[in-house]
């Protein structure tokens, strides 16, 4: 069964226009671009602390103005603990921000919506960080409201970039484009803190303007350079060009088996084809054949996920005594093999053309990955390597469901052609991951406060458990339709 | 209201500052506040009057021993009646000599003198410490009237601890038995932390240079054939 997917393959890359590769690397960058600016708040928070305290000396250092002039909050544990707040927020009010984004990206022009949230968070951010220094106004009020913004204007990003690349493109290689294409929000980590590096010697301040500055840059030239889809310019949309292929190349999340339960929707759209596209109310895209099973399953998994985002260089200083900075960069070995795992696994899923038993597979190797990165001796080598072989098979089935599940969910059959729920869906799923991931953030300190790292493990794999448990009914259908096919095939030979 | 004393001029101090900000011109003609905040001048057989007749670019004008500059290099307020130095009393900042004797001073005298970096010898009433205790002064005398402390120690070596200014911060004297920190070279801002000054106008002519040609080429290869949706 190889043998027509390499040669569909080739056809896929002959019809690769530049306009395909110009909406990659315009959505790639949009979204590294608002990760970037996440990134620069964690890595600007030491300064940010000692901007806010006074010099924290028992005697009184002259003079005043140089040394002690601030005094938001009386010591850097508590400025501290305040920033962990304001992260808190922001994680809150995104996963609130993505439901409502995703119905609005689908309703109005979804350029407009992620131009207008890049800038208009660009705006937040340099007030945030650039004008309360320059005024010398610090208010924890203000932080928290603006960050809260923060949070519901970053949100627009990623449903709308998901929804363009679903757009863009088709079924058939989506799962390794959208597997490169999801290491934007690593690109954006590095970027950020490249960004952040370069000019925090001048004050934190000009890290804020420079990635905000940056930002708004990048949402001019997505108003201005962006196709949402190819329809735009009058090419055939990806339906149309998938209706030719032969029906091997069917939808790989088929929604056959609820047609009767979805009857009454689909003939509702079925009647309204003739007008302009219309875009799906919140509750129908919830309906959708494996859009709450998929969410429930990358709440889950976005907790395990962010968690090692969060706490991995601060778990390896604190257990094995290394210092912060090597931590650091030890930790993007954790990205890597994310990166890798969701490219090669996306890759494989294409082949398949079924997702759900890739992921389950990956997610039972993710567990004993767990188990094993939990008792990693204390040698730097040794761990990155685990790192990264957790991170393949944590991180990968994490990108892949974020990014090209939801694009398979948001473009399948029963909605094809006659609604806009790509961003809808995208939204809902990478939501209820993100409102995982803030409460999994409280939950992990609280553990690890009381239990110890340890049992942080544990209840990980409890976590990635769930995961394969929530989409456990999606993996029973989607292998046994592969035995089925394989069999087909079997008796025709 | 800050306490004056009774030779103190009678206006109140936001229209001395006022005065001195109108008068700035005529000031360096005129004699500062503190010399006339008592009447009379030197005397003539003081600690204040030999240094200045010592030297002979200084010259003596009411209480205060002048350099060519205007800048006070004696301070004889002897017998003035002072409770306290008063709010002018930081105009003798360059002072290397200050005769205080015969005054009802009250003993706190240590913030009186920061910035007083001069000082090398001062003449105090017997019941009032030299400011800094002994240890920020070489020689401390007592007399039957009087205490005179001289020769004023750099506080920033004599305390022998190592770290005394936080991170970025150097130490230097700011007067008997006080020190301050002051941002070592290049850093500035609020605690040292700021290095260097960051370009405004080239980070923004580049960003936009830069992305008003991206917008183009993209405009032109991308959107210029789209239709109005």
């Amino acid at each position: 069964m190889a043998w027509p997917d390499l040669f569909h393959r080739g056809a896929l890359l002959s019809r690769l226009s530049h306009h395909h590769v110009a909406v990659f690397l315009l959505t790639f960058f949009s979204y590294s671009l608002l990760h970037a600016s996440r990134k620069t708040f964690s890595n600007v928070k030491v300064s940010i602390s000692k901007q806010w305290t006074p010099t924290a000396l028992n005697r009184s250092v002259e003079p005043v103005e140089i040394w002690s002039r601030n005094h938001l909050f009386p010591g850097a544990e508590e400025a501290t603990l305040f920033l962990g707040t304001l992260d808190t927020l922001f994680l809150f009010s995104y996963a609130v921000g993505l439901f409502i984004s995703g119905i609005v990206g689908d309703r109005l022009n979804l350029r407009c919506v992620l131009s207008f949230g890049m800038c208009s968070s660009a705006l937040v951010v340099f007030v945030f960080g650039t004008v309360t220094e320059w005024l010398h106004f610090y208010n924890k009020w203000l932080y928290c409201c603006l960050w809260i913004v923060n949070g519901l204007l970053q949100s627009t990003g990623w449903p709308c970039v998901v929804a363009v690349m679903g757009n863009w493109f088709g079924k058939a290689g989506r799962g390794v484009v959208f597997g490169l294409w999801s290491a934007c929000a690593s690109v954006g980590n590095i970027l950020g803190a490249c960004l952040a590096s370069s000019v925090l010697q001048y004050g934190y301040e000009y890290a804020f303007l420079v990635t905000a500055a940056v930002q708004f840059a990048g949402g001019i030239v997505i108003f201005f350079g962006l196709l949402v889809s190819p329809e735009e310019i009058g090419l055939p949309g990806i339906e149309a060009e998938e209706n030719f292929e032969e029906d091997s190349h069917r939808p790989l999340i088929s929604g056959a088996e609820n047609e009767d339960e979805y009857e009454a929707n689909y003939s509702i759209q079925e009647g309204s084809t003739v007008t302009p596209i219309q875009a799906i109310s919140f509750h129908q895209a919830c309906c959708l054949p494996g859009v709450i099973p998929y969410s429930l399953a990358y709440a889950c998994l976005k907790l395990v996920n962010y968690s090692f985002f969060f706490w991995l260089p601060f778990y390896l200083s604190n257990n094995f005594g290394w210092k912060e900075a090597e931590a650091d960069k030890l930790s993007i070995w954790y990205d890597v093999g994310g990166i890798i795992g969701g490219t090669l696994q996306g890759f494989i899923s294409d082949v398949l053309q079924k997702r759900a038993p890739v992921l389950a597979l990956s997610l039972l190797l993710a567990i004993v990955s767990l188990v094993g990165y939990s008792r990693s001796p204390n040698d730097k080598s040794i761990n990155a390597l685990l790192m990264a072989v957790t991170g393949f098979f944590i991180g990968g089935p994490s990108n892949m469901i974020s990014s090209a599940i939801s694009a398979d969910l948001g473009r399948q059959e029963l909605i094809q052609g006659s609604s806009e729920a790509l961003a809808t869906v995208t939204g809902i799923v990478d939501g209820t991951g993100s409102i995982g991931a803030a409460v999994g953030q409280y939950l992990v300190s609280l553990i690890q406060d009381n239990l110890g790292w340890m049992w942080v493990f544990y209840f990980f794999i409890l976590m990635t458990s769930c995961t394969v448990l929530f989409i456990s009914p999606l993996i029973v259908r989607e292998t046994c339709s592969l035995v089925q096919r394989r069999q087909a095939r079997v008796l025709s030979e | 209201m800050s306490p004056r004393g009774p030779c103190s001029p009678s206006i109140p101090l936001p229209w001395a500052a006022a005065l001195l900000l109108a008068l700035g011109v005529e000031r360096d003609l005129a004699q500062p506040e503190i010399c006339v905040h008592c009447p009379g001048s030197v005397r003539n057989l003081s600690e204040v009057a030999s240094y200045c007749k010592h030297t002979p670019e200084l010259k003596l004008r009411a209480r205060c021993c002048l350099n060519q500059e205007g800048a006070i290099l004696g301070l004889d307020l002897q017998n003035c009646s002072l409770k306290d130095p008063g709010p002018n009393f930081s105009q003798a900042h360059t002072a290397v000599i200050i005769d205080l004797q015969a005054n009802p001073l009250k003993d706190d005298l240590a913030n009186a003198f920061r910035g007083f970096t001069q000082l090398q010898t001062l003449i105090l009433p017997q019941d009032v410490n030299c400011p800094g205790g002994i240890n920020a002064w070489n020689v401390v005398t007592s007399y039957p009237n009087y205490q005179t402390c001289q020769g004023q120690r750099d506080f920033c070596n004599s305390t022998g601890d190592t770290e005394i200014c936080p991170e970025n911060g150097s130490c230097v004297p700011d007067g008997p038995g006080l020190l301050q920190c002051i941002c070592v070279d290049g850093f500035h801002g609020y605690k040292c932390m700021r290095q260097g000054s960051f370009s405004l106008l080239m980070f923004f002519g580049i960003l936009g240079s830069t992305t008003l040609s991206i917008s183009i080429l993209l405009w032109g290869t991308q959107r210029r054939k789209a239709k109005a949706s």
